[in-house]
């Protein structure tokens, strides 16, 4: 099988990863220096794939001969899919070629399992090991870690890796065991728990030798259980408090060939998804906490409204906020602020009084702002609409029913 | 006549009304710090940049006879110093390619200069424009980045090993050469433009005019590779083209090897292969499924204490693992913590975080061997909620305790101290199994239970808690004396 037969079959497997980031790297240079690559902090894509999503980083499968049978996954071992396998040259030089014409800015090596956890992830540290030591590459490495995997390989992976993930895959421990057989949370959490261990002692003792510095993330699959948004978004935060991760990506389930009777035939809205993928930004960067998105007895994110919205319109006691007065923390809890913006604010604040027109320079949605302000210029009538009122003025347009969702796209 | 910029001669001429010619951000700089020092108000100036050819001769002035109420050169005033942040966006700005860039950023220090601090703020109608040239020109460096296609040439035809070819819309070029100079080591490449090429030799950076005049015709076939590898990794059971376009605005696309296949791909993904995420060319190949009996693919593990499957209360859930008990089998003492904390729960041992080195150096001072001593918690699992970035200890409630106490109960039977360490009032409880208890009460009280003497001390993460050092001196001598007495109870019964 020539290289490029091993490509098309190898990324085709890979693709099912949501995850394709290149930032949180230290800042790395070639200048003047044998070997190539480097990194800036910032992540670049370098493309997008007519499914909206960015090519970063050449991601693809070591190989996809696989001794597990995970429901949800095109590779497990009764899957009838065609299989290859990659030397580790070939990746290594793969990645080498298109980091040279600028396709990509580095690696993200997974795996199917074979022979053994620890031989896996043997291999994948050693194409890392060949990237950076004998080729000098200074671009962005990611490796996928095999949870069962000993954790001195765990360590060398974190030698070589600017990231390191361990996929979580499913909310819960049930939809693991059903779904999953031969993975175990428990030893997931462990592996993160190792890989957190580590980071921490980077962390207070700087000179030590470098472990994944972009730090670790994971991923869940969305919908190929019946976990609701509570549960993922809970388990989420579990993961983000314990185990520190820089990202949890959250991928809505898609439908495999010959799929087995456990995972359901038909993927999740993309819409839950991208609200996923918002209340995760809530959690991280403003301050929320899953309770306050979604009561501890369950349910789903809204679809029609974003959750920030969706939190403002069941916590109207909080507004109209006086923007000349509150604080920054809840200037950003306003629906149609952003931290950016209510940063902004807050510097302009110092110079004199914030008026309507000012956030209508800053580009604010001023439609859904406006409920919820005041400004020296402007307050809302008070009591004016109900909150019932104001989400159905604020829910994105109903679409028609998709009948015939061939021709649509087409 | 147009006046050189970057000489005295800028506020001389522009108070005689001539325009000034403006090559780059260094000269504006210059022409704008003299006219900043004679005070000369933005509407009196004119700017004329290289590139605007057609304002070359718009500029003539409007009086000759103004020229003779030049300047008063004794005049000059000091110029404020800009902050960085502000020259930093000047820089950005200047590099957008809109005609009267020159005029507007001297309004923008001009204001400045008077005191005008809001003309750096979005929300200002100046400030508003000043941020959007640099977000555009910022947007064009990052476009530039990562849109640049380098194909390779042969080894034979020497430097440059790679060339690219790109149209950008600002004025971005050197500052793009720079990220490919860190990017490529000591590989030459050349990248070229309508305007302007750079070339890198491997060492230094040459800058010179146009050189080719379109994208360069060279056969790649990495370029091969590349498209192999964009067809399969996107998903067509995912298909959102107008995302993708958003994204890489359509000017690029000519330029793109893979703009070519995209157009194919949406088709296709449209018509029918939407069901499954698998790509059609992968799809049409034999498959194989792994002959493998399912009971031989269970990864080797350790067989999970039978503690690790405690399901008798919710909060293993959110923990990594349950901390069970360490020590001697058949240790004097026992110590009984109230749960593990953070640390503990990624160790999977009792006692290795703060609270544990606290306990430490309490054992030491009591004159105590960790090493003789059983050291475990009445709550297995780490109960916590989310505050910030952190997980915050959460004191557990009487119905986990209770369920946790069968785990307890065991230990207790099988190490059979003879003394029980309670450090805290939920240890407290669950050794004496009820919750009608209060530290106030017990504290270095010896109390018989069971057979057994319990003595109740503080907790060492309450002791880490006490404020000011006196106090926190005081909760640990209550400590101490309680090891003391423990010590001094197992005596009494040895004796006995």
């Amino acid at each position: 099988m020539d290289l490029t037969d091993k490509l098309e079959i190898l990324a085709d497997a890979a693709k099912y990863d949501a995850s394709c980031a290149s930032s949180g790297a230290p800042k790395r240079s070639s200048e003047g220096k044998d070997g190539i690559g480097a990194t800036s902090g910032m992540g670049i894509c370098h493309s997008y794939t007519p499914d909206g999503r960015c090519v970063s980083l050449l991601k693809i499968l070591l190989t996809n001969f696989c001794i597990y049978d995970c429901q949800y996954c095109v590779n497990r071992r009764t899957s009838n899919v065609p299989r290859a396998r990659f030397s580790v040259d070939e990746v290594v030089k793969l990645t080498v070629d298109f980091y040279l014409r600028n396709y990509i800015d580095g690696l993200f090596l997974s795996s199917g399992i074979i022979r053994s956890a620890d031989y896996t992830m043997e291999q994948l540290v050693h194409i890392a090991r060949q990237l950076r030591e004998v080729h000098n590459f200074r671009g962005y490495i990611h490796l996928k870690t095999i949870p069962d995997a000993d954790p001195a390989l765990i360590a060398a992976a974190g030698k070589y890796a600017d990231r390191l993930s361990v996929n979580i895959e499913l909310p819960t421990q049930a939809s693991v065991e059903k779904l999953a057989p031969e993975k175990s949370v428990h030893t997931i959490k462990l592996a993160m728990g190792s890989i957190r261990r580590r980071l921490d002692e980077k962390a207070e003792e700087p000179r030590s030798p470098k472990f994944a510095p972009a730090g670790q993330s994971t991923q869940m699959i969305v919908g190929a259980d019946a976990s609701d948004d509570q549960t993922i978004l809970s388990t989420a935060e579990t993961l983000y408090t314990s185990y520190k991760l820089k990202r949890v990506y959250y991928s809505a389930f898609s439908p495999i060939p010959q799929s087995p009777g456990s995972v359901p035939l038909a993927p999740p809205p993309m819409l839950r998804e991208h609200r996923l993928y918002q209340a995760d930004f809530l959690l991280r960067s403003y301050g929320f906490v899953a309770s306050e998105l979604l009561p501890a007895s369950g349910g789903n994110l809204a679809l029609d409204i974003d959750p920030k919205l969706a939190w403002a319109l069941a916590n109207r006691e909080h507004f109209p906020l006086d923007l000349n007065l509150a604080d920054a923390s809840m200037i950003a809890r306003v629906p149609g602020i952003g931290l950016r913006n209510a940063k902004r604010i807050v510097e302009l604040r110092r110079l004199r009084r914030i008026r309507y027109a000012d956030l209508v320079r800053l580009r604010c949605s001023m439609k859904k702002i406006a409920p919820f302000i005041v400004t020296a210029d402007y307050s809302p009538v008070r009591g004016a609409a109900s909150s019932e009122v104001l989400r159905r003025s604020l829910a994105e347009a109903p679409q028609q029913m998709n009948l015939w969702p061939e021709l649509r796209a087409a | 006549m147009a006046g050189t910029a970057g000489s005295i001669n800028a506020a001389v001429a522009a108070s005689a009304g001539q325009p000034l010619l403006v090559a780059g951000f260094a000269e504006w700089r210059e022409a704008a710090r003299e006219l900043l020092a004679f005070d000369i108000a933005p509407h009196a100036v004119k700017w004329i940049g290289q590139r605007d050819e057609a304002d070359l001769f718009a500029g003539a002035p409007a009086d000759p006879h103004e020229a003779a109420h030049a300047i008063d050169l004794r005049q000059a005033r000091p110029v404020m110093h800009l902050p960085r942040k502000l020259m930093d966006m000047l820089q950005s700005a200047a590099c957008c390619r809109v005609p009267d860039r020159w005029a507007f950023l001297y309004r923008v220090v001009w204001r400045w200069q008077h005191g005008d601090q809001v003309v750096l703020s979005p929300a200002d109608e100046d400030g508003a424009r000043l941020h959007a040239m640099v977000k555009a020109v910022h947007r064009e460096e990052h476009d530039m980045h990562a849109y640049i296609r380098f194909r390779e040439r042969p080894e034979a035809a020497g430097a440059p090993r790679f060339v690219a070819w790109f149209e950008p819309a600002h004025d971005v070029l050197p500052q793009v050469a720079q990220h490919f100079v860190s990017r490529m080591g000591r590989i030459s490449w050349m990248i070229a433009t309508p305007d302007a090429s750079v070339l890198w030799d491997g060492e230094t950076l040459h800058n010179t005019g146009p050189l080719v005049s379109s994208a360069a015709d060279l056969d790649d076939a990495g370029e091969a590779l590349w498209l192999t590898y964009y067809r399969s990794i996107f998903n067509p059971a995912r298909l959102n083209a107008g995302l993708m376009r958003s994204h890489i605005p359509s000017r690029f696309w000519k330029h793109l090897p893979e703009g070519s296949v995209v157009p194919q791909m949406v088709s296709q993904a449209a018509a029918g292969a939407r069901r499954t995420g698998q790509a059609e060319a992968v799809g049409q190949r034999r498959g194989t499924t792994i002959p493998i009996a399912a009971d031989k693919a269970q990864p080797q593990r350790q067989a999970p204490s039978t503690l690790d499957e405690c399901r008798r209360c919710e909060l293993w859930q959110h923990a990594t693992q349950a901390v069970g008990g360490a020590g001697p089998a058949h240790a004097r003492i026992m110590l009984v913590g109230e749960q593990p904390g953070d640390q503990e729960d990624l160790a999977g041992e009792p006692f290795v975080g703060p609270a544990g080195q606290l306990l430490d150096q309490v054992l030491r001072d009591a004159g105590l061997d960790r090493r003789t001593i059983y050291l475990t918690n009445a709550v297995k699992h780490f109960k916590w909620e989310p505050r910030g970035k952190r997980r915050l200890h959460k004191t557990p409630a009487q119905r986990e305790i209770e369920a946790c106490s069968y785990w307890l109960d065991q230990e207790l039977a099988q190490v059979k101290p003879d003394v029980i360490v309670a450090l805290g009032s939920t240890a407290l409880k669950s050794v004496l199994g009820t919750g009608n208890v209060t530290l106030k009460d017990t504290i270095g009280k010896p109390i018989r239970h069971d057979g057994r003497w319990v003595i109740t001390v503080y907790h060492p993460s309450f002791v880490l808690r006490v404020p000011d050092e006196a106090s926190k001196q005081q909760a640990m001598a209550v400590m101490v004396d309680g090891l003391r007495q423990a010590q001094q109870l197992l005596q009494m019964k040895s004796e006995n």
